[in-house]
């Protein structure tokens, strides 16, 4: 074994003192603030006795046990998780964890807000935790919209709105599956791992706040923050850190894979295009009518996808929405209807007669066609276009027949995805056409999916969903917000979003806020937490008094 | 195993309960409750003191 050479023992360095390169300020930086017995503790203070406590080293099992099961997913790929017994498997592993993240991270939270523990310099430990509950929450977004099932079709479709109204959807598009994807398994996991790294450094470098009262009975405030700051000189109690990491992780995998084995997870298929046409062909036909005449939900939308001054969600005369641009331009009538006919193998005479008696009409001429029709399919027994009333609608009936046959082939599915492209992972028009019919928020509300079914939150089947956002589902459900014919109605996502974008700004500057700080001052929940060292405390002083009449 | 696993889970009708205007799946009521109990219980049970 090689005896390592102590700096002090060393001969003269060449080019003298080593003291001020970066490399040693580096060494001393780290070393001075994180010396290895405060990285690597076998000690805590004695008022480290509940098991509140156990609640932060389990949210990092959890997220190791995620992280691992990714790992599996990633390498793998989508084919087989969905396809795949054992993929399937892998998948419900990542489910069960992510859902015992959130479970132990947010009893973590409640336990560090009812200690109140930023006190004592220690407020950057509290901003990054708060910090990684929101990337966490992105995160499992993220997650949601590249499940690529029914679930993540919905969510993608709903989210798209909350992300638009803000301006965000221009940069960030809920459709492109690629985009949630990389986003998901690269960028988001390395942010939120060093978040989590920084936040268990500052834990580690700070310590962990004393019981609320511990510092020295002082009128001075200033004089307690100081004494709250200081490293505990108190009591201590062994703390085995790494076996109680290795407890953590052990509990949680057993509980990860016996939730995974009992309970499976949730996968309903995406709906197809083709699934569409089948299953309500007087839909499919009404909403190609629609995209044509321009009175689609797309067709209307605004920015990012069409250039409609005024259009879109704002709150009051701040127009994000509108001011972020049209991005990912949009013609629905061309991309949705036209486009997709013109690849047609073989077309019949009669569609190539109608695609170019539509193409050579005037835009005023194409409108007219296509809101009659719109009209009276509306007007129809059952939308049945069958039974449609005479009138004038020029080529729309043939071309909503043919695309409703080429939906019905399967080949509208390729034909909207793909375009020209052989590879390609962006759905914006797939979902965004889908989305324009009734046929997927049908679906959906049958899933008690719907926004004010607290739908964001739910996921399919009797599975749990996105607990973590009841607060943001619980706005959509409460009026103003739940009638669209309103204001608040009208422009729900982007007052909404804005609310909650105040509160996580509020939960993460929590410890600056006068009133919201000092709740657990008032409410002494801590006296629970923290009840055996004010006993050993009181005892103490109690022996310490002498009894009542000597002196 | 794999039948077994595929054959199991919570993949019926969801449940849901109304509370005025809000409404919410008993799934994840049923885990927002575990999380009240699980914290109640975390700060009640007394914890082992071990050496000192």
């Amino acid at each position: 074994m090689t005896t390592p050479v102590r700096h002090e023992d060393r001969a003269e360095v060449v080019g003298g003192d080593t003291d001020r390169m970066w490399t040693s300020r580096l060494r001393r930086g780290i070393f001075d603030r994180l010396p290895p017995d405060k990285l690597l503790p076998d000690e805590q203070p004695a008022y480290v006795c509940s098991w509140i406590y156990v609640f932060g080293v389990l949210t990092i099992a959890a997220l190791v046990v995620i992280v691992a099961s990714g790992c599996v997913l990633a390498f793998e790929g989508p084919q087989w998780y969905h396809y795949s017994d054992v993929g399937r498997f892998f998948n419900s592993l990542h489910f069960w964890s992510v859902q015992l993240f959130f479970f132990t991270m947010v009893i973590h939270l409640w336990g560090k807000f009812w200690m109140a523990a930023w006190r004592g310099r220690r407020i950057a430990t509290w901003v990054t935790g708060a910090v990684a509950f929101l990337a966490s929450i992105a995160t499992a977004f993220t997650g949601y919209l590249m499940q690529s099932n029914f679930d993540s079709q919905w969510i993608a479709g709903e989210a798209k709105d909350g992300l638009n109204s803000v301006g965000v959807g221009a940069w960030f598009n809920a459709l492109d599956f690629g985009q949630a994807m990389l986003i998901h398994v690269i960028l988001l996991p390395i942010v939120l791992g060093l978040i989590i790294v920084w936040h268990v450094l500052l834990v580690r470098r700070r310590g962990i706040a004393p019981p609320l009262g511990a510092a020295p009975n002082s009128a001075d405030k200033a004089a307690i923050k100081a004494a709250e700051a200081e490293p505990w000189r108190g009591r201590t109690r062994r703390y085995d850190l790494v076996k109680e990491f290795v407890a953590a992780l052990t509990v949680i995998g057993l509980l990860t894979v016996a939730l995974s084995v009992a309970l499976s997870s949730p996968d309903v298929k995406a709906i197809r295009l083709q699934d569409w046409a089948k299953a309500a062909p007087s839909d499919f036909v009404a909403t190609a009518s629609a995209e044509l005449d321009g009175s689609s939900g797309t067709a209307s939308y605004g920015a990012p996808y069409v250039d409609i001054p005024g259009a879109g969600q704002h709150m009051g005369p701040i127009r994000l929405q509108e001011w972020a641009g049209v991005r990912i331009p949009v013609n629905a009538a061309q991309d949705f209807v036209i486009a997709p006919l013109q690849t047609v193998p073989n077309p019949s005479a009669d569609l190539t007669n109608a695609l170019s008696a539509w193409t050579s009409a005037t835009p005023d001429q194409q409108v007219a066609w296509a809101s009659a029709y719109t009209e009276a399919l509306g007007k129809a027994p059952g939308a049945d276009p069958a039974k449609v009333a005479p009138g004038d609608y020029g080529p729309v009936p043939t071309l909503t027949s043919a695309l409703l046959a080429q939906a019905d082939s399967g080949a509208l599915d390729g034909a909207l995805a793909l375009g020209s492209r052989f590879y390609q992972t962006d759905y914006t028009k797939s979902v965004l056409f889908l989305a324009d019919g009734s046929y997927l928020e049908d679906r959906a509300r049958a899933e008690h999916l719907g926004g004010d079914q607290s739908g964001m939150m739910n996921e399919t089947g009797s599975y749990p969903g996105q607990e973590w956002l009841w607060l943001y589902t619980f706005w959509y459900q409460i009026k103003p917000f739940s009638d669209e014919t309103n204001p608040w109605g009208a422009n729900a996502d982007a007052i909404i979003w804005t609310i909650m974008a105040v509160l996580s700004l509020g939960l993460v500057l929590l410890p600056y806020i006068p009133g919201l700080r000092s709740i657990p001052r008032w409410v002494p929940v801590h006296r629970l937490i923290w009840r055996q060292w004010y006993a050993d405390q009181e005892r103490t002083r109690t022996k310490a008094e002498p009894p009542a009449g000597h002196s | 195993m794999s039948q077994f696993i595929l054959a199991s889970g919570l993949s019926g009708p969801g449940h849901y309960v109304q509370l005025g205007p809000v409404q919410i799946a008993v799934a994840n009521l049923i885990v927002i409750g575990l999380m009240i109990v699980v914290f109640v219980l975390a700060i009640i049970l007394p914890f082992p003191r071990g050496r000192r």
